[in-house]
This record gives C-alpha cells, sequence and structure tokens, in this order.
C-alpha cells in the first residue's frame, strides 16, 4: 500500500510530463501500427503523393485534435465573439494576452505531431516510398537512362533495385533517420531554453511556484464537488416543485456576471497574493469587475494558471 | 438494481470510449475481420455498384442508428403529428432547425468513422472503382500495361485475371493507395469542420466557460434526479393501486403534475441564458415563482402549483 501511494504522488507531482509523454507514446504506437498493417509502398507514380500523405496528413490530423480536445482553447474561445460583447482585440494589451495564450495552446498541440513526424522518419517507411518517387531523385539517379529507369526507381521501396542504385536506397531510409532525430534534438532543445526563460523570468519563487500549481489542481477538484453538490440541490428542488406541486423555494446561485469574471483569462498582480480567478473575485468587493489593468504583470512563467484542466472537452 | 441493468448503465457511461476502441480494433484486425463479412466482390460489370452499396449502405444505417439512439430526437418529434405547432412555436421558430442540426451533426460521427475505416483498408474501394465507367480512369489505372488489361480490370479483386502477376500486383497497389489517401482526406476534413464548428458554437456563445462546465454537471444531475423521481413515484402510485385493487380499499388521493405541466416540462430547451437558467424544467419552476410573487395578492392558481390526483 505504501508502494502504491509513493508511486501516486510521483504520479500527481509530474502529472503533465506524465501526459505528454503518454501521448507521445500512443502517437508512437499508432504510427508503427499503421506503418505495418495500413501502409504498403504503391511502387508507381503515386509514390510521392501516397507517403507525403502517411507522413504529413496524420500530423496535420492529430495538430487539430489538439486544439480540438485542449480546454484551454475553448477557455479562450468561449464568448469571444457573442452578440453584445465587445470584441477581444479592441484593447492592445488584452490581445496580446490572448495571442500569448493561443501560442501556448498551438505549442500543447503540437507535441502529437511532432512525434508522429519524428517516429515516422525513424522508420523510415514513408520517407522512402516519398523520395522514391520524387522526380528529382529520378532525374539524379537515371541520367542517360530513359523513362523505365523512372519506373525501376520508383519501384525500389518494394524489392526491385538496380545495383548501383541500392546504395542510394540504403542512404534513403538513413537521410530518413538523421532528419527524424535532428528533430528530435532540436524539439527537446527549444523545450528546455524556452522552459529556462520563462522560469528566470518568473515574479514568483520556486516554492510559490510549486504551492500554486498544487492549489490550482485541489481547487478544481473542489469545484467539481461543490459544483456537483449545487446542482443535485437545485435539481432536487426543481424537481419536488414540480411533483408535488408546491411552492419554490428561492434558491441562490452565482450570476452571470459572477461566472463571467472567474472565467476570464488570470492577470498576476503584485499587491495582492491571488492564486486563481475566483480567489481574486471572492476577495475583491463582488460585483467589481477583476479583469486586467495597467499594474498587472503577465509572465509567461504564469501561463500555467489559465491551463487548468475542469474536464471539458470542446466537442459537440 | 439487476446484474444485467449494471453491466447496461456501465456500458452506456462509456460509450465513447467503447465506439473508438472498436474502431481502433477495425483498423488492426481488418483483415480477419473483413474475411468473415459477407462480402464477395462479384468480379463483373456490377463491381461499382456493389462496392458503393458497401462503401455508403452501412453509413447510412449507422447515420439512422445514430438518430434513433439520441434522446433529443425523441424530445423533439414526440407528439409533433398531434400537436405540430409543438415543433415551431411562437417566435421561437428556427429552434427546431438549431435542435435537429445539433442531432444530425453527432449522428454523423459513426458513419464517418465507419467510411475512414473501410477506405483505409481499401477492398471496397478496390472492387468499385475496378468496374468504373470512366473511361479516362480506366485508361489511367492501364497505363503502360498489356492490351487486354481493360477487359480484364473488374476481375482483378478476384485474382482471376490472366493478366502477370507484376501487372495485377501494381493494379491493386495503385487503387489501395488511392482509397487510402482518400480516407486520410475524409478523416482530415471531418476534423477540421469539427474544430471550426466547434470553435464556431463557442465563440458565439453568451455563456461563460465555468459557467458552461456548470451547466452540463446540472443538466447530468437534473437527468439523474428525474431518473430517482420516476421510479420513487412510480412506486407509490402502483402500490396505492394494487393494494386498492387486492385490499377492496377506497383509492386515496394521489398527487400527480397535469397533463399540461408534463407537455412543458418535455418542451424543448429554449430559454436565455441572461435568465441564469438552465433547464426546461428550471425555467418551469422560476416562472411560477414569479407568478406566485405577482399573484400573491389575488390569490390566483397557477400552472404548475396547479397538479392533477389521480
Amino acid at each position: 500500500m505504501e508502494k502504491f501511494r509513493t508511486v501516486l504522488d510521483f504520479c500527481l507531482s509530474h502529472q503533465k510530463v506524465l501526459g505528454y509523454s503518454a501521448v507521445s507514446l500512443l502517437t508512437a504506437g499508432s504510427e508503427r501500427l499503421f506503418s505495418v498493417v495500413v501502409f504498403q509502398c504503391p511502387c508507381n507514380s503515386w509514390n510521392m503523393l501516397y507517403g507525403s500523405v502517411f507522413l504529413l496528413v496524420p500530423a496535420l490530423i492529430l495538430f487539430l485534435l489538439g486544439y480540438l480536445l485542449n480546454v484551454r482553447t475553448w477557455r479562450l474561445f468561449t464568448g469571444c465573439c457573442a452578440p453584445g460583447r465587445c470584441c477581444c482585440c479592441i484593447q492592445r494589451r488584452r490581445c496580446w494576452r490572448y495571442f500569448r495564450v493561443l501560442w501556448l495552446v498551438t505549442v500543447s498541440a503540437a507535441v502529437a505531431p511532432f512525434t508522429w513526424i519524428a517516429v515516422a522518419l525513424l522508420g523510415a517507411n514513408f520517407y522512402e516510398c516519398a523520395a522514391s518517387g520524387s522526380s528529382l531523385l529520378q532525374r539524379h539517379l537515371c541520367q542517360g537512362r530513359g523513362t523505365q529507369c523512372h519506373e525501376q526507381v520508383a519501384r525500389m521501396p518494394c524489392g526491385g533495385t538496380l545495383p548501383q542504385e541500392a546504395q542510394t536506397f540504403v542512404s534513403l531510409r538513413a537521410q530518413s533517420q538523421v532528419l527524424g532525430w535532428i528533430l528530435i534534438a532540436s524539439i527537446m532543445v527549444l523545450v528546455l531554453a524556452d522552459t529556462c526563460l520563462n522560469r528566470c523570468r518568473s515574479p514568483v519563487s520556486f516554492l510559490q511556484l510549486r504551492f500554486w500549481k498544487i492549489y490550482l489542481e485541489k481547487e478544481r477538484e473542489v469545484f467539481e464537488r461543490k459544483a456537483k453538490e449545487h446542482a443535485t440541490k437545485l435539481a432536487e428542488r426543481n424537481l419536488k416543485c414540480f411533483f408535488e406541486s408546491t411552492e419554490p423555494e428561492p434558491f441562490l446561485t452565482p450570476s452571470n456576471k459572477d461566472w463571467q469574471q472567474i472565467s476570464s483569462l488570470y492577470a498576476f498582480s503584485t499587491k495582492g497574493q491571488y492564486y486563481s480567478m475566483i480567489h481574486k473575485y471572492i476577495s475583491a468587493k463582488r460585483g467589481t469587475s477583476i479583469r486586467s489593468t495597467e499594474e498587472d504583470v503577465f509572465s509567461p512563467a504564469l501561463l500555467f494558471v489559465d491551463g487548468t484542466d475542469f474536464n471539458e472537452m470542446g466537442t459537440i | 438494481m439487476g446484474i444485467s441493468q449494471t453491466v447496461f448503465k456501465f456500458l452506456s457511461s462509456q460509450k465513447k470510449a467503447i465506439g473508438y476502441s472498436l474502431m481502433g480494433l477495425l483498423t488492426v484486425g481488418r483483415e480477419h475481420l473483413f474475411s468473415l463479412s459477407t462480402f464477395k466482390c462479384p468480379c463483373s460489370s456490377k463491381n461499382y455498384i456493389y462496392g458503393l452499396v458497401y462503401l455508403f449502405a452501412p453509413a447510412l444505417v449507422l447515420l439512422l442508428v445514430g438518430f434513433a439512439l439520441n434522446g433529443r430526437t425523441w424530445q423533439l418529434f414526440t407528439g409533433c403529428c398531434v400537436n405540430p405547432r409543438k415543433l415551431f412555436p411562437k417566435g421561437k421558430s428556427c429552434h427546431f432547425f438549431y435542435a435537429f442540426g445539433q442531432i444530425t451533426l453527432k449522428a454523423f460521427i459513426a458513419p464517418v468513422m465507419w467510411l475512414s475505416v473501410v477506405l483505409l483498408n481499401g477492398t471496397f474501394y478496390e472492387c468499385a472503382m475496378s468496374g468504373s465507367k470512366n473511361l479516362k480512369y480506366l485508361e489511367m489505372l492501364c497505363h503502360n500495361k498489356s492490351k487486354k488489361c481493360l477487359e480484364e480490370l473488374p476481375k482483378i479483386a478476384c485474382g482471376q485475371t490472366s493478366l502477370s502477376s507484376w501487372e495485377t500486383e501494381e493494379i491493386i497497389l495503385t487503387l489501395q493507395a488511392e482509397s487510402q489517401v482518400v480516407g486520410w482526406c475524409v478523416i482530415v476534413t471531418a476534423a477540421f469542420l469539427s474544430l471550426l464548428i466547434t470553435c464556431y458554437g463557442h465563440c458565439q456563445s453568451n455563456t461563460s466557460h465555468l459557467q458552461k462546465r456548470f451547466w452540463k454537471i446540472y443538466t447530468k444531475k437534473e437527468k439523474e434526479q428525474f431518473e430517482k423521481y420516476f421510479e420513487a413515484y412510480a412506486t407509490k402510485l402502483s402500490e396505492r393501486n394494487l393494494k386498492s385493487f387486492f385490499e377492496n380499499k377506497k383509492l386515496e388521493p394521489f398527487p400527480m403534475p397535469s397533463v399540461r405541466a408534463w407537455e412543458e416540462a418535455s418542451a424543448l430547451d429554449s430559454f436565455n441564458i441572461n435568465q441564469q437558467i438552465f433547464s426546461t424544467l428550471h425555467k418551469l419552476v422560476e416562472d411560477s415563482m414569479k407568478e406566485n410573487d405577482s399573484n400573491v395578492a389575488q390569490d390566483t392558481m397557477v400552472n404548475l402549483g396547479e397538479g392533477e390526483t389521480v
């Protein structure tokens, strides 16, 4: 039991990294599956299109799914262009803030597609099929040999080889794998540099950041629990009134304005220690606007505050 | 609750996960599963129709099943022949189209998944296109092949051609490649449209993100409470009826909502979020509260407060 608790604590404290690793593993597994089960290079003039489609289209699909399933996307866009509300980009400062959060969403959504492309390049099947259909390679290998040579080059991924070109074939696989490793290495370097830079520019200390992340996790859990209790009480009161034809008792519930205030993007103020918009709203006078003012600091290190997952998938 | 009921309840709560796992299994175990099915390409001029039927008829069936299994379809259409005015109430005529549109979009998920799986497999497409009547397409397939290629093309899916093995293999690989490229295009188009529509829906929404979250939780809890109340009231009413029947006792009065109250509670939810209403029932209760407040001096009966005794 103790060991189980230790493992659970480890998982909870490294949730984000474990989440991304799980997504990467799943993507890598699917790529291998598709490569082995579904992919069959046609070995003719279709090579280039077929190989490129298998390499890039699933990455695009994963990218779109990344946006669709990311809670931050919908936190950002809900009510953006609602009738009667001013469009987000009227204030330049607020516009810039939206773009920063959108950038963060894009980076999260890019994990799965880059994993797909990297694993596909390491596997080399798709690249070699696409490259053997590329007119550039065919012209290079078939100098002075006629059009039949082009077809023979296209048939290389299916096992048909010409003696000297076997080496080129092998080097296609090597090219693909080298590209794959370069992609992985450059992404790792960029991620590390970005994390380093963000932490350096953080307005709060290391321990406070740690506490902040745990607080947000707990607030999310308590929000779910309280919302369910509140919803149950409201539903019971409505149904009791419906079935028993009794007079309904008044029921206090947060107003639309309250909900809108706590749903807006987080703005860190150096004056008060507020760990979330809910915390900020209930500390200020209820009914006043707590949206960002001129004195607020927007640090990239604090963008995680808007990323709290309230378990909502933005699907229809 | 019986075991079968518990299992059924658990399965219906995991609908999405089960659906996606099934699709995944279909993609992986495709050869096995499709050989078990009844598909046998006729290898004649009927290839085209046969292949298209196998491609689209199951998709149509899945679409209709999607409509049938969605509770909102029945909420929309129940009683519409008796009272057609219900579909287009005064001042809210386009709400029917909005609700029907939402139901249709949800029902399209299963057919699109089916189409993408069978196109990635390639068998049905191969059969269909080998019997295509488009001369240009057939000539493109038979490019640089022997003269009898055009005649033998429909028999290629059965492996009964007299063409050389490399010609047959190349044509089959080309058809499969085409099918898979079309399959990926279907998936990417569906993902893109899905993102656009969801984005549009969220952007236009008057509700904030967290209030939407609470709204979803409330709808779920109200549904659970409805089931609980239905069971409790149904039990009490049936006990009273059977007690009176068997013990030959006088019927005790049993208050229940009127037919009109049931009608109003079953209406489609078309309310203004500015009033902070989360469901049709919630609206009825709040409206009756407002009427009670304004009529308290006049002492009149109101809709909801006026139940029936059965």
